[in-house]
């Protein structure tokens, strides 16, 4: 019953069903286009830096390498990125916050100023120590940005928790004897899922925007194509100033991804909270 | 008040603690030997061996720590591989520049979003709600070095009219290099204001939008005070809580955000810096410059929570308990 009348909004949404159509052509990129389009490699004296034609559609950058494919493979690397960030910040936020939400005692308190420490501390030069420390590499990448992901997470999920723990469905369920775990980890989560959902699509936009801007800073995995990886390269190479569609094409990648994943965000949580005027 | 700061003060320096002993462990606790980490294959043996007993990486893991925070209190942040020098030496003088863009781009923020935010709390219509939501996407899904690298190409290399990096012209000094300064500051304080104006003039909309539906507004407006004093005056006060405390939890996002515009501009920040001691692989640096950002961030947290208490009444007369 919910769940017909949210698609049946959320489809009035323009803004948000723009984001999911975003998303399928991202998704459809990432998963089916590695099989069409061979992985670029070595390179190709003939034709390096060649400008955008009907035969190349994106050009070619130093190496000789077609941008489109590099483009097509850096489309998976996202999606395995913002994916592994979203499992691991949900791994830890969503336990975090159902717990300290649900007992509001000591151990609430206790995870609260955790939450409220980890959302101080500046996460990007951390990020950049540990990357430097551990070597580029698109897994500790992804892992160390779902580590770093969760604060915002966990606390939604608290404030949501605090909310739905004292209405009467989970008093009755509490009389009944359901046993704790339950209760938090379905009565309650089933309900919270909403809030969650949208920080989740936040979630994977910033993974994709802190993965292009590590790779930026010269943190990327040099095995594996990433968005942020051949701006770094043509940017060292300063290629930008004559070859400008090694900077436009991936830009506009990163863009289209991030602004997706925020436009289904913003779509679910209109359809979820609807202005009332 | 007083019982407010000091509990205040207490968790900010619990922050801290905890941001370097997390840097402390993962250090130590990364896979591999910490001496790669800190030791480069350019050190002689005799540095080596200071470079250990420094590091007491021949102790426990409980007396380094204690070692590590004895270090931090007398401001020993190691030595950088690449400088041959102190850490903390090379760090003070970019600190500045760092402070002062993020300052400055804070202050410009704020001077734009607030009147921003409350103009569209005013004018709630259906065009201008779209506007706002579409304009905070954008804003949040901005990738810097793209937003940089288009200014740049568009106000520097196109019409010529700002510098393309660096903080000021060497050889241009006294009076006229605070305007070769500002010149300098024009396009990275405009990156920085562009990515976080979304989230000000959002927070500063919504308060304004519960703030103007209370019973004092109500009963101000009843006594015939007018539109202009009620909305700036007395709903705007209660409108900035919320608006302050978000700007502290911006401020680390602000840092990160200033990582990537330091190294587009080559302003000779910490960011800038960061980017550099990545290329040479210059751990104690890295490690270095979190520990002083993030104790930038914590103390300036630490003043926005306190302009916050003084803004709200509630906090001032119950020492904090109401939250």
């Amino acid at each position: 019953m919910i769940e017909k009348s949210f698609v049946e909004s959320f489809s009035k949404h323009p803004l948000g069903m723009i984001g999911l159509v975003g998303i399928v052509i991202i998704v459809t990129l990432g998963l089916f286009g590695p099989m069409v389009v061979t992985y670029p490699v070595g390179y190709n004296e003939a034709i390096p830096l060649a400008s955008p034609t009907l035969k190349n559609w994106l050009g070619t950058d130093g190496l000789g390498l077609s941008l489109i494919d590099e483009i097509v493979w850096g489309a998976r690397t996202s999606l395995f990125i913002s994916l592994t960030a979203v499992a691991v910040a949900t791994c830890i936020g969503v336990p975090l916050g159902l717990v300290s939400g649900y007992f509001r005692g000591r151990i609430g308190a206790l995870i609260d100023s955790v939450i409220e420490i980890a959302m101080t501390i500046p996460t990007l030069p951390l990020m950049i120590l540990i990357s430097a420390i551990s070597g580029p590499s698109v897994g500790t990448v992804a892992v160390v940005i779902g580590i770093f992901s969760w604060p915002t997470l966990a606390r939604i999920v608290r404030n949501s928790t605090l909310k739905l723990a004292s209405l009467p469905y989970i008093e009755a369920a509490v009389v009944l004897g359901i046993p704790k775990r339950t209760i938090m980890f379905k009565h309650i989560l089933l309900n919270a899922v909403g809030p969650a959902l949208v920080d989740l699509t936040i979630i994977m936009a910033t993974a994709v925007l802190t993965e292009a801007g590590l790779s930026y800073l010269g943190l990327g995995d040099p095995n594996a194509w990433s968005w942020g990886g051949i701006l770094q390269t043509a940017f060292r190479a300063g290629h930008h100033f004559h070859a400008w569609w090694l900077i436009v094409f991936p830009s506009l990648a990163i863009m289209f991804f991030v602004v997706s994943f925020n436009l289904l965000g913003l779509g679910i949580n209109e359809t979820l909270n609807p202005k009332r005027d | 008040m007083f019982h407010y700061i000091v509990m205040r003060v207490m968790k900010g320096g619990l922050t801290f603690l905890a941001a370097v002993t997390v840097t402390f462990l993962i250090v130590r606790l990364m896979p591999g030997d910490p001496t790669t980490a800190f030791i480069s294959d350019s050190m002689t043996p005799q540095d080596v061996l200071a470079l250990n007993t420094l590091l007491g990486l021949d102790k426990s893991l409980i007396e380094q720590y204690v070692l590590f925070l004895r270090n931090l209190a007398h401001f020993e942040l190691g030595q950088s591989f690449f400088y041959k020098e102190a850490v903390s030496a090379i760090i003070a003088p970019r600190l500045g520049w760092t402070l002062l863009l993020i300052g400055t781009s804070l202050f410009i923020t704020l001077i734009i979003g607030i009147p921003l935010g409350v103009y569209t709390a005013r004018h709630k219509g259906k065009w201008v709600d779209q506007a706002v939501s579409t304009m905070i996407v954008l804003g949040i899904s901005v990738f810097i070095p793209l937003l940089a690298f288009v200014l740049v190409y568009v106000f520097s290399l196109q019409f010529g009219l700002t510098p393309v990096g660096g903080a000021f012209t060497p050889g241009i000094d006294d009076a006229e290099r605070i305007r070769d300064v500002i010149r300098h500051m024009i396009l990275p304080t405009a990156t920085l204001v562009v990515v976080n104006l979304a989230q000000i003039v959002l927070y500063t909309r919504s308060s304004m939008l519960d703030v103007l539906k209370e019973d004092y507004v109500r009963t101000a407006r009843a006594k015939g005070v007018s539109d202009r004093s009620v909305t700036w005056g007395h709903a705007l006060r209660n409108a900035m809580i919320p608006t302050v405390t978000v700007t502290g939890l911006m401020l680390g996002k602000m840092v990160a955000g200033a990582v990537l515009t330091e190294t587009v501009f080559s302003w000779p920040g910490v960011g800038s810096m960061i980017y550099e001691a990545v290329q040479k692989q210059d751990f104690p640096l890295l490690q270095g410059a979190f520990i002083v950002l993030a104790f930038s961030v914590i103390l300036m947290t630490l003043m926005t929570d306190l302009v916050v208490a003084w803004l709200d009444p509630r906090i001032k007369l119950h020492g904090g308990s109401m939250r």
